[in-house]
């Protein structure tokens, strides 16, 4: 293993060796305060690194890729997928020290979990080989299980954890049924095969199968039946790592396997006597997740759902990317998938930060939108807040999303996908009605309601200065980014 | 000339009066009212002394913007732009003095929302690179929803909604026709570009040209709005407060005409004229359905609102003749319009505010205490059916005359709408001012009569002021036509009508 692969795998390492390290810390010394500053300065550490890497990535090879043994490959767009995961990581590390003061146990073990389910999703988009992906998926859902039902008192935990263990099992056992009829055909377990797998039905079958196991952890419909019991049952801290770390691991990967295995040159795929290609698959499976998760979120009360259904329709609009025809696409792809993500990641936590600071009973499930009623006239730095993640995943100028819906569209029109089109412009509209009645909700008066605004703390009191702090910097990289994207896009130019 | 410098000023003007009003309160009002005087005094001596001629598209600024897709921040005006933005700072003045009394609540915001809107109005007028175009579309409409959302009558959140989903999932197809555009200029010249002047010398084959039309067309109808796509319009008008509806009738829906001025018929020449006969044939039916729906209204605002269908029908049939006389009745017809119904929906707020009702059922009789605002009434609705002397007659004229030339039925169909106009002005005007005023309850009737404040100086000035324009452009119609006598698109339309 030369300097250079050691190099690129670094951030892994950082937190592979940090959680040994924290199992050691427990050992020594339990301490709330003490592992949160720890599993933080693991994040920090791993995301210098992994910024550094960026500049090495680019200088170093031709491709600008660096295959370390068979198992990983790093490049960097997973390099920048790997430091999306990591401020999401970081966030969540922040948000639940906030919740997991509420109660008297020393919470170690949540900080490892996290450590883990971190590893995992960096496994996971480093990862060319379909060994090192299945020991990435395992890492991150097992730990994951454990997260989701952390909270023992509450009255959903065992229901969420349940569910969530019970699906991501059979997901995963379908996956490595994939996988196995993949290699039977392809005689390598490497994303690229040097030798052309022979297409037949066992070809076919496998990569249908794998599908499956993926569509369940992106949560595409109609494989998306866990997400919105799942999203409510967990701690909202949780609930947010489910919502970013594990889909933007999991599309990366996906997007890995795919443009290596050029599923995107339409193969024929037999079923009942038609002929169908992958990439008509994947194009119902968007269409079917931006529809049901809009409609479905329309009457959502509870925001966790409404953010689940939501995060449905956004995962069926980011499969776009995978619609590509030509392989010049290729790079167009990855940034408008990158861009897409980074937009979806900065909204997710912005909302979740924001639900976390509004959370002023232990109950964590049953936070409905009118509890954010008249926000913006009492607490206006944390409606500020939400309002522009909104606008964000609604996907309106002045926000980060808009730009991210802009590239998706572009990718959709230079590969003449006019169904996808159709199907994100009636998503986007039915989406329009639950996303307003959120901001409307925000800007409506708080005396209509007096019943709400008698166990309204005041809010602004609460923000400790760390939190104001992060909460003025999401606002501002949700709109900079959106009215000046380059600083963004010319990251991805240089890949 | 500076447009940045401009809608930077209204924002930031914006932005002080909402701080300001925290430390003190009434002072929004001032400082917004002061800050849209100075931005207009400095825009009207701006463009008197730059002496560039504008009857062809000048680009002022261009600034790479977003280098990766080849963006570029790229303002430029011509006559029509400039019209259309004197017209929108005018009308802004109007609409801080008609909200001068109304606006009670949380008033720093709703002053900073009425300037933020206003700047992104004239960003759409100005923007010559599409992208940035569709960006100002679309922030104009976030502050317009607020001033609706916030500010509005009872049922506010549905009309926000639907105003707002109305426009959003329209001009989503618009975007993907941009995007397409853009698509189609990398593959004959190898560059991205979303940059107006370069789009004009695109040689579009006609199959693909017909359907990115409609994707900017539909975006268009809906916001002028044209029939199957009008429903908004009633809502948002009638639940905005008045100087939401001030806004919407008088600029935001001229946002649509100027769009397809701007960017359906040069752009497409061939594939619009296509498309006419079914253009025009909505542009009829929305004529003679907005008279039709605004006879049966009983609601003030709804009736002006469905008067305003009527009358942008005008301007889709006059476009859509290919015809210069036609085009200068529909340029003529934005100003006109976008002055009367102003006035009407002032109007409207001014006696809602006085009865607190917008049902005609509880108006009448006005005119014995309040005979100024009666008189007032009667030029305005004389204005909106088109009485000779006042600028929607020239405009209408123009329209229907250019507009016989290419199709004479649908124009003899579209007279029709003249007489419905004038059937409804007069039930509007009939029921609010004259007869015995009507009541739900005898009690109140009694107790406060039929009597109403006349109108104070702030409302004189307000009318005095659109009843002035109204009479002088009336006139003086070569006040506007002049600059549209030798327009770009005059020549193009010639160019293309007479290949036929």
């Amino acid at each position: 293993m030369t300097q250079l692969m050691m190099q690129s795998l670094s951030p892994l390492l950082i937190i592979a060796f940090g959680s040994v390290l924290s199992l050691l810390l427990i050992a020594w010394r339990r301490s709330q305060k003490l592992i949160l500053i720890f599993t933080l300065a693991i994040f920090v550490c791993a995301l210098l690194a992994s910024i550094s890497l960026v500049s090495t990535l680019s200088i170093s090879d031709v491709t600008g890729a660096i295959q370390v043994t068979t198992l990983m490959k790093v490049d960097n767009y997973g390099n920048f997928a790997f430091i999306l995961i990591l401020v999401a990581s970081i966030a969540v590390g922040l948000l639940s020290s906030t919740w997991l003061t509420h109660s008297v146990e020393v919470h170690d073990e949540f900080f490892i979990l996290l450590q883990l389910v971190v590893l995992g999703a960096g496994v996971l988009v480093m990862s060319d080989h379909f060994a090192s992906l299945f020991l990435g998926f395992e890492l991150l859902s097992i730990a994951l299980v454990g997260m989701v039902g952390y909270s023992r008192d509450s009255q959903y935990s065992v229901e969420s954890s349940f569910k969530y263990l019970i699906l991501s099992a059979s997901a995963s056992s379908f996956m490595l049924l994939g996988i196995a009829f993949i290699y039977s055909q392809s005689g390598s377990l490497s994303f690229a095969a040097e030798t052309a797998p022979v297409y037949g039905l066992f070809y076919s079958s496998g990569i249908l199968l794998f599908l499956v196991g993926v569509a369940f952890k992106l949560s595409l419909a109609p494989f998306h039946l866990w997400t919105p019991d799942v999203y409510q049952g967990a701690p909202t801290s949780v609930t947010l790592l489910l919502a970013t770390v594990s889909k933007v691991a999991m599309f990366v990967v996906l997007m890995k396997f795919w443009f290596s295995q050029t599923l995107f040159i339409a193969q024929p795929f037999i079923s009942n006597g038609s002929v169908l290609s992958t990439l008509n698959l994947m194009s119902t499976l968007a269409i079917l997740s931006m529809l049901i998760g809009n409609i479905l979120a329309l009457k959502q009360q509870n925001i966790k759902r409404l953010l689940a259904y939501s995060s449905i329709a956004h995962m069926g609009y980011l499969v776009i990317v995978l619609m590509i025809i030509s392989p010049q696409s290729v790079g167009l792809a990855w940034q408008s998938a990158l861009f897409y993500l980074t937009a979806y990641v900065l909204a997710t936590i912005s909302l979740f930060m924001a639900l976390q600071l509004t959370q002023f009973n232990h109950e964590d499930t049953n936070q409905n939108i009118s509890d954010w009623q008249g926000m913006f006239w009492q607490n206006r730095l944390l409606a500020l807040l939400i309002f522009v993640a909104i606008l964000s995943l609604a996907g309106i100028p002045l926000s980060v999303g808009f730009i991210g819906k802009f590239y998706l569209l572009n990718v959709a029109v230079q590969a003449q996908q006019w169904w996808l089109i159709t199907a994100l412009v009636v998503g986007s509209g039915i989406g329009l009605f639950y996303y307003l009645r959120i901001i409307f909700t925000l800007f409506s008066d708080v005396s209509v309601d007096k019943n709400s605004s008698l166990n309204y703390p005041a809010v602004g009191s609460k923000l400790t200065p760390v939190m104001s702090v992060s909460v003025i910097m999401f606002i501002l990289s949700g709109i900079i980014l959106g009215v000046y994207p380059d600083l963004l896009s010319q990251v991805f130019i240089g890949f | 000339m500076n447009i940045t410098l401009v809608m930077c000023s209204l924002l930031f003007g914006g932005a002080l009066a909402w701080y300001c009003e925290g430390i003190k309160a009434q002072s929004a009002r001032w400082l917004s009212l002061l800050s849209v005087l100075i931005v207009s005094v400095y825009f009207v001596i701006s463009i008197t002394t730059s002496g560039v001629d504008f009857s062809s598209l000048q680009v002022l600024v261009r600034l790479s913007w977003i280098d990766s897709l080849n963006i570029e921040y790229a303002l430029g005006v011509d006559y029509l732009s400039l019209m259309l933005v004197l017209l929108t700072l005018f009308l802004a003045l109007i609409c801080i003095l008609v909200s001068w009394q109304e606006i009670q609540t949380k008033t720093g915001f709703y002053y900073f929302n009425l300037l933020a809107s206003i700047a992104g109005i004239i960003g759409v007028f100005t923007a010559v690179d599409l992208f940035l175009f569709f960006f100002f579309w679309e922030v104009m409409l976030l502050p317009m929803t607020a001033l609706i959302a916030i500010w509005g009558h009872e049922n506010k959140h549905f009309a926000a909604i639907k105003f707002f989903i109305f426009t959003q999932v329209s001009s989503l197809l618009m975007l993907a026709a941009i995007i397409a555009m853009a698509a189609i200029h990398f593959q004959q010249t190898g560059q991205v570009s979303f940059f107006y002047q370069d789009w004009l010398t695109l040689d579009l084959p006609s199959s693909t040209s017909r359907y990115l039309m409609l994707g900017f067309f539909i975006a268009f109808a809906v916001k002028l709005p044209s029939v199957p796509v009008h429903s908004w319009l009633p809502d948002a008008h009638t639940q905005a407060p008045t100087a939401g509806s001030v806004l919407l009738a008088g600029v935001l829906l001229k946002t649509g005409a100027y769009g397809l001025i701007r960017f359906v018929l040069h752009l497409f020449p061939q594939a619009s004229m296509d498309f006419a006969p079914i253009a025009a044939t909505l542009g009829v039916v929305s004529i003679l359905y907005g008279a039709k729906m605004a006879f049966a209204q009983q609601d003030f605002k709804r009736l002006v609102a469905y008067s305003s269908i009527s009358h942008m029908g005008f301007v889709m049939l006059a476009l859509f003749s290919f015809n210069a006389i036609a085009y200068q009745g529909a340029v003529l017809t934005l100003v006109a319009h976008g002055l009367s119904s102003a006035a009407l929906f002032a109007l409207a707020g001014m006696v809602y505010s006085r009865i607190h009702s917008r049902d005609l059922g509880n108006m009448g009789g006005f005119w014995q205490s309040a005979p100024r605002m009666g008189g007032f009434a009667l030029a305005f609705t004389a204005a909106a059916f088109g009485l000779p002397g006042l600028a929607n007659f020239v405009a209408e004229f123009f329209s229907l005359v250019g507009a016989y030339q290419r199709f004479p039925l649908m124009t003899i169909l579209a007279a029709f709408g003249l007489i419905g106009s004038a059937i409804y002005g007069m039930v509007l005007f009939q029921n609010a001012f004259q007869g015995k005023r009507q009541g739900p309850s005898k009690e109140r009737h009694q107790e406060r009569g039929s009597k109403i404040n006349d109108l104070s100086k702030r409302e004189l000035l307000v009318f005095s002021s659109l009843l002035a324009l109204l009479i002088i452009i009336g006139f003086y119609p070569n006040l506007v036509l002049t600059f549209f006598q030798d327009s770009e698109l005059i020549l193009a339309i010639t160019n293309t009508a007479g290949g036929q």
